[in-house]
């Protein structure tokens, strides 16, 4: 009987779910979210790119030596090791925003992963390229010394 | 002479939460026998982490082993590593480990109660148990930032400190949860037609248990007083913070319901403990050893214990890594406990079994 007039109270209740796409679900202050990346303060020792566990970070570099930051947040499961990892304070933070949905259009798969396997071969290339400059630049001073 | 039936569930089934298939023979309704298949999935896990992965890479891997006991994975895998790369852990992050441990056997074990109440019929009870188990998945939220991969053990520690914000919003928390938990002690002990459905369904008995190597909730509801809690100090010290063993001797759908709901005090009773007597230390432990030998960890999941197998060679990246997750021991009992019971109880005794077989196939 008791139970009866409860659930007949229950008809005027309020209900105990959020209203989801009206209401913002509940979300603490210090939520594992996005990692953001702080290009000024970065000292490019790739330290975050070799703890990440799925591999959500990669760098790139071109010809020059420059080296540019890749984050895909599709990939990452923030985990927060990159930031912990990371030896210059401020360089990657962990924000409380969670990730933003991927579209078809950004190709976030596949086209992460050619992007991963450019930016690998990319630094490659570069250090083949500084191995050659640095043989030819012995080479040369071997060839100075010799003339002497 | 009755005619018997073949009757299959699964492996999509309505009151199944799992990949898995049983066949029973029945006959006028009573099950005579059984039989089970239960490698529907093979994610191999255990091979990706001794190639692919990094061994501190390795924690976060494993986190994925179980949605539910996710910090029971990562934990084992931890302690495991640790011993391999020979660290101690500092004294706060244990204490951390075990509050985030039992938090997750709550809203693991209250989630098992409500799909226990939805497959013996009982929906509301359902909604009301998701609803109170919501209370939790916020808190684990606040204490490890995220609902339910924690990534909170990492090797040597642990990732996050509870700040006293978090720990009052505990506190808060579970003056609200204790008179639900009350009520639902009520009704699972003392609703008529709950007990149609759950007494002396799927009963094995303590000679069972022991012969057919139950672990967790399942042995304790039958009487075998087993949990690494009450074994194990070395590595999480769970005397320290009150522990104490829960036991049932019916062994039927009932009694492992009360089984859970009891362990859900003695995790509140932990909570509290570990809250008001944080010790001050370090989170972590920091070494650039790499992971060299044989090591061997046991650790109570809400499920029961959980075995992990670990082999290092002086390389970043493991040798072998073998998981044993609880539903692996109690598959054979599963098959056993349903001998006798009408076909119409065994949604219940399924779910109050509690399988989790993506976490047993890896």
């Amino acid at each position: 009987m008791k139970t009866f007039f409860k659930a007949i109270g229950n008809l005027f209740r309020k209900p105990v779910t959020t209203r989801y796409p009206f209401e913002r679900t509940y979300i603490p202050n210090d939520y594992r979210g996005v990692i953001a990346f702080d290009e000024d303060l970065c000292i490019w020792c790739r330290r975050c790119e070799m703890a990440c566990p799925p591999g959500a970070i990669v760098f790139s570099q071109d010809m020059e030596g420059k080296q540019t930051y890749h984050y895909n947040r599709a990939v990452c499961i923030f985990c927060k090791e990159c930031v912990r990892i990371c030896p210059k304070e401020g360089a990657l933070i962990q924000t409380n925003q969670p990730a933003t949905f991927a579209l078809k259009e950004e190709n976030i798969n596949n086209g992460w992963n050619s992007l991963f396997d450019e930016a690998i071969k990319s630094r490659e290339a570069f250090a083949a390229e500084k191995k050659r400059l640095a043989a030819e630049k012995a080479a040369a001073a071997k060839k100075t010394a010799e003339t002497k | 002479m009755s005619r018997q039936y073949e009757i299959p569930v699964g492996a999509q089934h309505i009151s199944l939460l799992e990949p898995l298939h049983f066949k029973f023979t029945t006959e006028n309704e009573r099950i005579v026998n059984t039989t089970a298949n239960v490698f529907y999935v093979h994610r191999g896990i255990e091979k990706a982490c001794c190639t692919k992965f990094k061994f501190r890479q390795v924690s976060f891997v494993v986190g994925r082993v179980c949605g539910l006991c996710s910090i029971s994975h990562t934990t084992a895998y931890s302690q495991v590593a640790e011993k391999l790369i020979k660290i101690e852990v500092p004294r706060r992050a244990k204490y951390l480990r075990m509050l985030v441990i039992e938090l997750d056997r709550i809203h693991s074990h209250l989630l098992c109660l409500s799909h226990v109440a939805e497959n013996s019929g009982f929906e509301a009870l359902f909604m009301k148990t998701m609803e109170y188990r919501e209370a939790f998945m916020e808190l684990l939220e606040a204490v490890c930032g995220n609902r339910i991969q924690y990534d909170f053990s990492i090797v040597g520690g642990v990732a996050r400190d509870l700040s006293a914000r978090v720990a009052q919003m505990i506190r808060d928390r579970f003056k609200i949860f204790k008179p639900q938990l009350d009520e639902l002690v009520d009704i699972f002990q003392n609703n008529w037609s709950l007990s149609l459905k759950n007494k002396r369904a799927g009963a094995i008995t303590v000679k069972d248990a022991m012969r057919l190597n139950v672990v967790g909730p399942f042995a304790r509801a039958a009487g075998l007083a087993i949990d690494v809690r009450n074994e194990t100090e070395d590595l999480l010290p769970w005397k320290e913070v009150g522990f104490k063993i829960v036991t049932e001797t019916a062994g039927d759908v009932y009694a492992r319901n009360l089984v859970r709901l009891r362990e859900i005090y003695v995790s509140l009773r932990i909570i509290e403990n570990v809250i008001n007597g944080l010790p001050e230390s370090a989170l972590i432990t920091e070494t650039k050893a790499f992971p060299d030998g044989e090591a061997v960890v046991r650790l109570e999941a809400p499920r029961g214990e959980l075995f992990y197998y670990a082999k290092g060679n002086k390389t970043q990246v493991l040798e072998r890594l073998k998981i044993k997750a609880p539903t692996f021991s109690n598959i054979s009992a599963m098959v056993e406990g349903f001998k006798g019971n009408e076909y119409g109880s065994v949604p219940a005794i399924i779910a109050s079994y509690d399988p989790c077989l993506s976490c047993t196939a890896r």
